[in-house]
């Protein structure tokens, strides 16, 4: 017997590729679909969402029973910021089955925020900076602007379907890096569609203050008082700021408010309401 | 917002130096591979159970492993590959420089043992987890047919099978 | 070389030994041994992981763990009298992060020299 060891031709376990060309093809088509199905999960998942009717949210809401704020703790807060409310809805069109319910949370947060069932959450942290009641009301009508339009049954729904969606694709890469990177293009996308609810939920409120108060004076303030809040302005670029947040940006919001009061005749000028007096006390 | 930033810019900077060490190391040992699998070609290697009996041979346990890790840029492009399915190319040079580099290692110390063959040769490759990225051992293992002396051993003084302190020869082997 | 006290036993992946003959097969024989690294060594490694190329750190951990397995399964064919231990296989799995087992097993066996053979 005779025992050789020939070599055979090289390479041919190994596939001939262009790696840096096959990953942008890979790269750009994965970016490309992960976009599409977000847009189309949004869109489609906010749609269904907001084909449930609105009696619906107030039973889930019910049932849940979730315990919001210190209502129980702070009973006149509680009885101003809903008297806001109802004042602030009688100017804004909206159908007879809606209910509100404001939420007085004595947190040291600077936020506030509405959710399923027309709750809407007040913290202390956003009620001290407060410099009057039309700014103050600003915030109120923008709240209920997002339960109006259904945002956040919409975002619910539409973030449902694209999160499951995103967390099934991506997990199928196998690559921690490649799958967290096509996941953050994913929530990216989902972030223009929660800024494009901000925008309507503005201008829904502006237009409110104007019926309330016969001016918008106040109004922007709110924008303001955010970017304070935020502290000193980051060094990046404003445009990637922008595409990279869930809300626009403070300025933009404010140039939104003086454009429209110049489309409409509106006056940005007007006499401020003071903030009731005990209101400090009732924090 | 910052923190996004911050998590694309690294992954960018990973992705380009796991590309040009990548591709350098895979260039390099490619090279490498080619010389000794010319320089040990004299050597052959079997898949077979049956061995020659023209003489007589001692038998030999060889082995000779190795750990390869992918590198990020790698690591990354297979993973958009997993997205679509299909043929995981990054992946399949990484294998076939470890078996060869598994092979080679096997052989040199088959010829450290003044062996004529090696036979019956078998793998074993097994996906190692260190973390984030793919790392694998390939083991290649046969028995070193190393031709007695004329006069023929005898079981008590045939030296038992194997050289234990691979970890010496290890050391000779060429870096990848 | 493998030094244990007594006889040096012989292993091989083979069967069939040319010139030698199987007197008794004693049974199955098994090594194994699970061994992971130390912190230092898993950091080292997901270092080069970005870079790729060997992990000389685990090839070591490995072939350490692969004589030790062997030496375990040499040491159950001695206590059952064997002097050579045939078609051996190696098996390896990857049970945790940094951590892997190997497992060898073969035929441990009494082996003689086949009559004749070296005259």
């Amino acid at each position: 017997m005779q025992y050789e060891n020939r070599q055979p031709t090289d390479g041919i376990n190994v596939t001939k590729t262009r790696p840096l060309v096959q990953f942008v093809q890979l790269g750009v088509a994965a970016a490309v679909l992960i976009v599409l199905l977000v847009v189309v999960l949004q869109v489609s998942g906010g749609w269904v969402a907001k084909r449930v009717p609105f009696s619906f949210e107030l039973r889930v809401m019910q049932e849940l029973d979730v315990d919001f704020g210190h209502n129980s703790e702070h009973p006149q807060m509680a009885a101003y910021l809903n008297e806001l409310a109802q004042k602030v809805s009688l100017n804004m069109e909206l159908p007879d089955t809606f209910e509100f319910t404001v939420h007085y949370n004595n947190q040291d947060v600077f936020n506030a925020f509405a959710t399923i069932g027309g709750n809407l959450m007040f913290y202390k942290g956003l009620l001290e900076d407060m410099p009057n009641e039309n700014t103050l009301a600003m915030v109120m009508a923008h709240e209920i602007a997002h339960v109006v339009h259904r945002d956040p049954v919409a975002s619910l729904g539409g973030g449902v379907a694209s999160t499951l969606a995103l967390l099934a694709l991506t997990g199928s890469t196998g690559s921690n890096m490649a799958g967290s990177v096509l996941s953050n293009a994913g929530t990216v996308t989902s972030m223009q569609f929660t800024r494009g609810m901000e925008q309507s939920a503005d201008e829904t409120a502006v237009a409110a203050m104007y019926n309330v108060y016969g001016h918008l004076n106040g109004a922007a303030q709110l924008f303001k008082l955010f970017s304070d809040a935020r502290g000193p302005e980051s060094q990046g670029s404003k445009l990637l700021e922008g595409f990279l947040s869930t809300h626009p940006l403070d300025e933009n919001r404010v140039l939104a408010v003086q454009e429209r009061a110049g489309l409409e005749g509106w006056s940005l000028e007007g006499e401020l309401t003071a903030l009731p007096e005990g209101f400090a006390s009732w924090l | 917002m910052n923190s996004v930033l911050i998590q694309a810019g690294l992954a960018v900077g990973l992705l380009i130096l796991g590309y040009l060490f990548g591709t350098i190391a895979e260039k390099r040992h490619y090279k490498k591979i080619r010389q000794r699998e010319a320089s040990s070609a004299h050597l052959p290697v079997i898949a077979s159970r049956y061995p020659p009996e023209d003489r007589i041979y001692e038998q030999r346990l060889v082995r000779g492993e190795v750990v390869i890790s992918s590198d990020y840029f790698k690591g990354f492009l297979a993973g958009l590959v997993n997205f679509f399915g299909g043929r995981v190319t990054p992946f399949e040079s990484l294998l076939d420089r470890a078996r060869r580099e598994a092979i080679l290692r096997m052989k040199e110390r088959a010829s450290e043992q003044g062996a004529a063959y090696v036979f019956n040769i078998k793998f074993d490759t097994t996906r190692i987890a260190t973390g984030r990225l793919a790392a694998m051992e390939v083991l290649a293992y046969g028995t070193a047919m190393v031709p007695s002396a004329e006069t023929g051993p005898t079981l008590d003084d045939a030296v038992g099978g194997m050289l234990l302190n691979n970890s010496d020869a290890m050391t000779t082997n060429t870096q990848i | 070389m493998h030094t244990t006290e007594g006889s040096i036993l012989l292993i091989s992946n083979l069967e069939f030994l040319p010139g030698r003959t199987v007197n008794k097969h004693l049974g199955l024989v098994q090594g194994s041994s699970v061994r992971s690294k130390h912190v230092g060594r898993d950091i080292a490694a997901s270092f080069k992981n970005f870079f790729g190329g060997e992990l000389k750190g685990y090839t070591e951990l490995l072939a350490d763990s692969r004589d030790e397995a062997t030496e375990r399964m040499l040491e159950q064919a001695k206590s059952i009298g064997a002097n050579a231990v045939l078609n051996i296989r190696y098996s390896t799995s990857s049970i945790a992060a940094g951590a892997a087992e190997i497992f060898v097993y073969g035929t441990a066996v009494e082996l003689v020299d086949q009559p004749g053979t070296h005259e």
